[in-house]
């Protein structure tokens, strides 16, 4: 079967009346999740997996994606409309989002940001459609080292591209390699780094860590700033809509390039918040009014919102074909399709082709939903956020203890939590990325068994990562991406500054 | 009391530091060599805490040096190690703001999850909000109903119990 039938079976899997009420859901869901300070995707996502135990696989990711969705776009609402950015990844849309609302249009800023995410995740997926059977194929011919050598390229991206200190990344990636060796080491069947601790026979939960980190750590943020939310109002008019959608066609190349930035750094680990600010930033150099940027120009809020959901939906597609997520929300769910014992990876594409399709055909439903759904709901969640955060807040640190008691039903995680959201708290103000921790968490386990397994093959020779083309490559690629992004900005602003002393 | 930049850099650090320590002495106690079936358990850990204690110290060595730099030159105003990284005001509220939830976990453990709940927003509506009393536990108890509405009817996932729980017939 080629592709396009394989999409065709995925919508006839997609759209039954359960899994368009899941799509509406989980948008919905991901709305208030996006909207809310100290409830983003990633926890959002971790949040809600207890909950789908009792789903099936595919409605199960269909839920958590569509509620993926529905926080990108909550996340450029609150930007928009209190300059305060949801989502790490819609930062760069405060820029000329907050300033264009202020200005009283409010409805044009909010129609361009969905409509452009609509538009940016329609690209991504389409390339995802295109590329999945061709990424499966390739990955097949993978064994234990070109998996190692693709996890270590993970790492090395996160490392080389990240906007973060290097050794800040190194240490984040690091720390949560160690965490993830907590417990039974699944290869040789020995306990691990417990302490003598009971509690930590079984590991500690990526899911738990994550509500610390991105949950109770934005919240403390959000305290320490002393919340005043200062928003515009949030009424939508349709005329204003219309007349903002009859003039999205002007800015189809700023789309196209900010897509194609999208595209490309959700597949490989730059991530959607990376991809958002370097759109907006190249779409600054592009245009011509370069100067009236921050002023409230409408390809301001259309290039990072397109960059940012083209690059939220690409991410599936690494995590999908070869295990290796490429944002913190979709390390998170690829850990919920191991908790629902589905290993991802090419043979996932051959075994499971209902749940990949499915999904696939789903995020073109619920992303054409999420825009519709957005715009009609706006002002319902945008008075979530007048309510005080004297109450508000109690209720989200409630919820956040409550999901990650129920992922093991377990006092300790409780404890748990406490401490990452310090932990997350300390390293979001001193810039270390939280990303690669939780990468490090859900990959750890397997980079070590393909570590393991490559050592048996090769007789301890690290060499077997230089054996044959297709690893050497890999372990090529993800050498340049670890050491040519820093040593290349380092060479120019030494040459930058030779020239001004000369 | 005011803490600066610098030594909230070098706090991180070093505890990043000695999480790498604690990991060697963890990944010693298994070996961590070869084995005549591969790595043994420790090598794994061992190996990436050598690189954590590294990139640990790298950032300690920053921090320490800009500090120095910054005492001895006037400071960079966009990047400036002795600027407070918690003023006093900052930390009264975060120290607050973690105290109660700290109180709200033992809570959770001592009177179960729902009750903990109802106190926890309640008394920082009281307190902090200035809602009167009774509108705060209210407002907990409403919330408290909603979210066993949800996860002990909808979902039956069982949360937290206390004494008060077993006396209202709800197990």
């Amino acid at each position: 079967m080629g592709n396009f039938d394989l999409l065709m079976h995925g919508f006839s899997v997609a759209i039954t009346p359960m899994h368009l009420m899941l799509m509406v859901a989980g948008v919905l869901m991901g709305l208030v999740v996006g909207v809310l300070p100290g409830l983003g995707a990633p926890n959002g996502v971790s949040l809600l997996i207890p909950l789908t135990f009792a789903l099936d696989p595919t409605s199960a990711i269909i839920l958590l994606s569509s509620m993926y969705w529905g926080a990108l776009f909550g996340g450029s609402t609150t930007s928009i409309l209190f300059n305060i950015p949801g989502e790490p990844s819609s930062v760069a849309t405060t820029f000329d989002g907050y300033p264009m609302a202020r200005n009283g249009e409010s409805t044009r800023a909010l129609t361009l940001a969905f409509v452009s995410s609509g538009i940016g995740a329609l690209m991504g997926i389409m390339v995802i459609t295109l590329l999945a059977g061709w990424a499966s194929q390739f990955a097949l011919r993978f064994g234990a080292p070109e998996y190692f050598a693709v996890y270590f390229l993970a790492f090395a991206a996160f490392i080389g591209m990240g906007s973060a200190a290097p050794m800040k990344t190194l240490v984040s990636l690091t720390a949560g390699l160690i965490l993830a060796s907590v417990g039974m080491d699944s290869v040789t069947g020995s306990i691990r780094l417990t302490y003598g601790f009971s509690d930590l026979l079984g590991g500690v939960s990526f899911l738990v860590v994550v509500i610390g980190l991105f949950g109770i750590g934005e919240l403390l943020a959000t305290v320490q700033e002393g919340l005043r939310f200062r928003g515009v109002s949030s009424k939508i008019d349709l005329r204003d809509v219309l007349k903002t959608l009859a003039e999205l066609p002007k800015y189809w190349a700023t789309m196209l390039r900010s897509g194609m930035i999208g595209i490309w750094m959700g597949i490989t680990p730059g991530g959607p918040t990376a991809a958002s600010f370097m759109s907006y930033g190249v779409a600054r150099q592009a245009s011509r009014k370069g100067a009236a940027f921050g002023t409230g120009r409408p390809e301001g809020i259309v290039a990072p919102e397109t960059a940012d959901h083209s690059a939220g939906t690409c991410a599936m597609l690494p995590m999908l074909a070869l295990g290796v997520p490429s944002s913190a929300t979709a390390a998170v769910m690829m850990g919920g399709l191991m908790i629902w014992g589905l290993t991802p990876g090419p043979m996932l594409f051959a075994t499971q082709p209902d749940f990949v399709w499915g999904l696939i055909a789903s995020m073109y439903v619920s992303n054409l939903l999420g825009v519709i759904l957005v715009l009609a709901t706006v002002p319902m969640f945008a008075a979530l956020l007048r309510i005080p955060f004297t109450i508000i807040g109690p209720m989200i640190v409630a919820i956040c203890f409550v999901g990650a008691y129920t992922v093991g039903s377990a006092t300790f995680d409780l404890w748990v939590v406490l401490v990452f959201g310090i932990v997350g708290f300390m390293f979001t103000k001193l810039d270390y990325p939280l990303a690669p921790m939780i990468l490090a968490m859900v990959l750890g386990h397997k980079a070590e068994n393909a570590f393991h397994q490559s050592m048996l093959l090769s007789d301890g020779s690290l060499g077997i990562f230089f054996a044959n083309p297709l690893v050497t490559g890999i372990m090529i690629v993800a050498l340049a991406l670890l050491i040519l992004p820093k040593t290349l900005g380092l060479a120019l602003s030494l040459r930058r500054n030779r020239k001004v002393v000369a | 009391m005011t803490v600066k930049r610098f030594q909230a850099e070098i706090g991180t650090a070093i505890t990043t530091g000695a999480l790498g320590v604690a990991a060697i002495v963890g990944a010693a106690e298994l070996g961590t060599g070869w084995s005549d079936h591969g790595p043994q358990a420790g090598y794994f850990p061992f190996w990436v805490a050598i690189v954590l204690i590294g990139a640990s110290l790298w950032n300690l060595g920053g921090a320490i040096a800009a500090h120095r730099k910054a005492q001895r030159t006037p400071p960079d105003p966009l990047d400036d190690p002795e600027e407070p990284f918690l003023p006093r005001d900052h930390l009264i509220r975060v120290a607050g703001f973690l105290g109660a939830m700290t109180a709200f976990v033992i809570g959770m453990l001592t009177v179960g999850f729902y009750v903990a709940a109802t106190l926890y927003i309640g008394l920082t509506a009281w307190r902090q909000g200035g809602f009167r009393l009774w509108v705060g536990l209210a407002i907990g108890a409403g919330f408290a109903v909603s979210l066993y509405l949800i996860f002990e009817t909808i979902f039956q996932i069982p949360l937290l119990k206390g004494p008060l729980e077993p006396l209202l017939g709800i197990y």
